[in-house]
């Protein structure tokens, strides 16, 4: 909770990437099945993408960072937040790079998603650990921490945090709407059109929220599991045990 | 048990107040020094400062930011063409 603050520069750097993500893929259904011949305007979109991917994944390591010290201290992190060492982001930006590639790679099998998750999730975890650039060593820490069963329930009980903000977030929409509407003067039938499930626009916005939503939650648990972990390999919570049952006796 | 049920290493008489992450040992608060986040006693973070630091070769910087732009770029042309292909087959 004390890296809260954090979360808002972590929603602000995260949109115009999930923005541009809503706008490639409604102009994905525009141009339907003749989408092959739309290559410059879809691939226009993509490298606009790929542009905003990069201060989106900034933004996602300054609130690593914050949830690390916030982890470690128990307070709210300060200034130092900002100082996200070089070779971390650098190797963050490797591995990103590749779950990207992976995604795409994956998108036409069920599981393979699921997968790609689970590392986009350690990529996020273990920045941090990275003191040195490096090729292989980001991917020689995400595989030392992959349990990967367990994380793919951590990417289940997202998934299904990911449709409860979607629901709340339309939700709060028509609220929105039904309220204004006792406000007079207020055109409330053209917004209710607007903002309906029959929008595709608001739609894929929603959804894009609902990931702007669960994303500090999503890097906060990756962060945590990567510390949790890394405890465990260094055997601190053997001497926290061991502490505890000394003062038990 | 908690840092304050035990005593610093350095001043037997002070309850803990936290301990070094690097030599485990409990430290009061005039003997624990915070640096990135993580508690240190004087002796280790002596030897952290005085250790070379050590910069990663400018040949592995050079070849990750040349393999994260082709993953990049290569990404955005995957997305156009799993995309495409998507489409057309709904």
């Amino acid at each position: 909770m004390t890296a809260a603050p954090w979360a808002g520069l972590l929603a602000l750097t995260a949109l115009p990437y999930r923005f541009l993500q809503a706008l490639f893929l409604d102009q994905l259904l525009e141009v339907g099945s003749a989408a092959s011949q739309y290559g410059n305007l879809l691939g226009g979109t993509a490298n606009l993408i790929v542009c905003s991917i990069l201060v989106a994944l900034w933004g996602r390591a300054v609130y690593a960072r914050a949830c690390r010290l916030a982890l470690s201290r128990g307070t709210a992190p300060g200034r130092e937040t900002w100082r996200v060492p070089a070779a971390a982001l650098a190797s963050y930006v490797l591995t990103s790079s590749a779950v990207l590639l992976g995604a795409y790679l994956s998108i036409f099998t069920c599981l393979g998603i699921f997968v790609v998750a689970v590392f986009a999730g350690l990529a996020i975890g273990t920045m941090e650990l990275n003191e040195r650039v490096s090729l292989l060593q980001p991917f020689r820490l995400i595989g030392r921490h992959a349990r990967v069963l367990l994380l793919l329930g951590l990417v289940l009980v997202f998934f299904c945090g990911l449709l409860v903000a979607f629901v709340n977030l339309a939700a709060a929409f028509g609220l929105a709407i039904w309220a204004a509407g006792a406000i007079g003067g207020f055109d409330a039938p053209n917004w209710q059109l607007l903002f309906s499930a029959g929008n595709r626009r608001f739609m894929l916005l929603m959804i894009a929220g609902a990931f702007v939503l669960v994303e500090p939650f999503w890097i906060a648990a990756n962060v945590v599991f990567v510390r949790k972990a890394g405890a465990e390999e260094r055997g601190d919570d053997l001497r926290a045990w061991f502490e505890e049952l000394r003062r038990a006796s | 048990m908690s840092p304050s049920a035990q005593r610093c290493a350095v001043h037997f008489e002070r309850h803990a107040f936290a301990r070094c992450m690097t030599c485990a040992k409990t430290l009061c608060q005039e003997c624990a020094t915070q640096w990135d986040g993580i508690w240190h006693c004087a002796a280790c973070l002596g030897v952290k400062r005085g250790a070379k630091v050590e910069r990663s070769p400018v040949f592995s910087w050079i070849a990750v930011v040349i393999v994260s732009a082709v993953l990049l770029f290569t990404g955005a042309r995957l997305m156009v063409w799993t995309a495409a292909v998507l489409a057309g087959l709904f």
